[in-house]
């Protein structure tokens, strides 16, 4: 359970290694950048935000059908009851937990503690798939302005929510999301959502990212889980 | 630029606060804050595991018939940060433990706060108490 005893990955660990291996094999050695980019190598928190719309102030501008379903949704039907993954957005902005930031000249991780998911964002220039396949996390690619990541994801399925309050997307999400280094111990992140099937218009939440002094440890939503069996139906947004 | 951050660190941190540090599931679907209970009984069991932790307390009745209520607190990563270990709550310990109880009538609480008989306090996880121990 404590950091220093946890068993190691070495799937993570092996993908982590490879653009350190490819850059010393000579992929990008010797090229000088006209300016590096900030260091966001660390471990990570935003405030656990479990109702997106208290950030943005007011709820999103739902289409007709997205109010018609946030009107009927129950926490009882969240994603994370089933152990299912958290989704990209939510992973930052409502995990409880915090997440550490991989950052190598090729690709950028997120390692989630929440079930020990993790982002890939790829930085090596390349373009989103012209068909790309719907996945809990989708594909990003990102670039620096700055002292700013800006990361680009398309390719979510449908399946998972915003925040616990059961705000909801299609397929057709696009998230745009700026990572800008504000000192050592602190990101702002901005993201933007774009859905024209949930949202007439793109709405965006800003939120502090804060350093933590700790490790990333073991979660396993499975491991002892005895909730389901008790939860009811309790909607209170009529 | 700046201030505006500052100010959302601010809400966010309040935000944080306010809400019951449930890591799963959302609190209402399973408890219900309108029946708070406390209670006093001696730790069968402690489950120091994910998702949530448990500890299982043998608890008497008005007639005095024991009961064995179950408590969830937050995962153990987070109560880890807090200064939970896995030994903190041991079979044998005599506690107090408040909390709300499940909506199905369960003998099951979501655990706020639980104090020994020394008057030591730890939260399970709601940020509202200190826990203690090395992080």
């Amino acid at each position: 359970m404590t950091p220093s005893s946890r068993a190691p990955c070495f799937a993570i660990a092996a993908f982590l290694a490879l653009p350190f291996l490819t850059a010393c094999s000579g992929g990008t050695s010797g090229r000088t950048q006209a300016s590096a980019p900030p260091d966001l190598n660390g471990v990570w928190s935003a405030p656990f935000t479990p109702d997106i719309s208290k950030a943005l102030g007011h709820q999103p501008p739902f289409t007709p059908y997205a109010a018609d379903l946030f009107k009927k949704e129950d926490e009882i039907d969240d994603p994370l009851t089933q152990c299912l993954p958290i989704g990209p957005a939510r992973g930052i902005q409502a995990g409880l937990m915090p997440f550490q930031i991989v950052q190598t000249p090729g690709v950028t991780a997120i390692l989630f503690e929440n079930q020990r998911t993790f982002r890939i964002i790829n930085t090596d220039g390349r373009s989103h798939p012209k068909d790309p396949d719907q996945t809990w996390f989708g594909d990003s690619i990102g670039h620096w302005e700055g002292d700013t990541l800006i990361v680009d994801t398309v390719g979510l399925n449908d399946r998972t929510w915003l925040d616990t309050a059961g705000h909801q997307h299609s397929d057709q999400l696009h998230l745009v999301e700026r990572f800008q280094k504000m000192d050592n111990d602190n990101i702002k992140w901005t993201v933007t959502f774009e859905d024209p099937k949930f949202y007439t218009e793109p709405w965006s939440v800003t939120l502090p990212i804060k350093r933590q002094n700790t490790e990333i440890m073991s979660y396993s939503c499975e491991e002892n889980e005895k909730d389901r069996v008790h939860l009811k139906r309790t909607n209170t947004k009529k | 630029m700046r201030s505006t951050f500052f100010s959302a660190l601010a809400l966010a941190s309040a935000l944080f606060l306010a809400s019951p540090a449930v890591a799963h599931h959302g609190f209402s679907v399973e408890f219900d804050d309108s029946k708070p209970v406390t209670l006093t009984g001696t730790v069968t069991k402690m489950e120091f595991m994910n998702p949530h932790i448990y500890f299982y307390l043998d608890v008497k009745d008005a007639s005095g018939k024991v009961v064995n209520w179950a408590f969830e607190g937050s995962p153990p990563n987070i109560l880890y940060r807090q200064g939970w270990r896995k030994d903190t709550v041991k079979p044998g310990d005599v506690v107090t433990a408040k909390g709300f109880r499940a909506r199905d009538g369960a003998h099951l609480v979501a655990c706020n706060t639980i104090t020994f008989q020394d008057g030591r306090q730890l939260s399970m996880g709601n940020g509202n108490v200190k826990g203690y121990g090395k992080n």
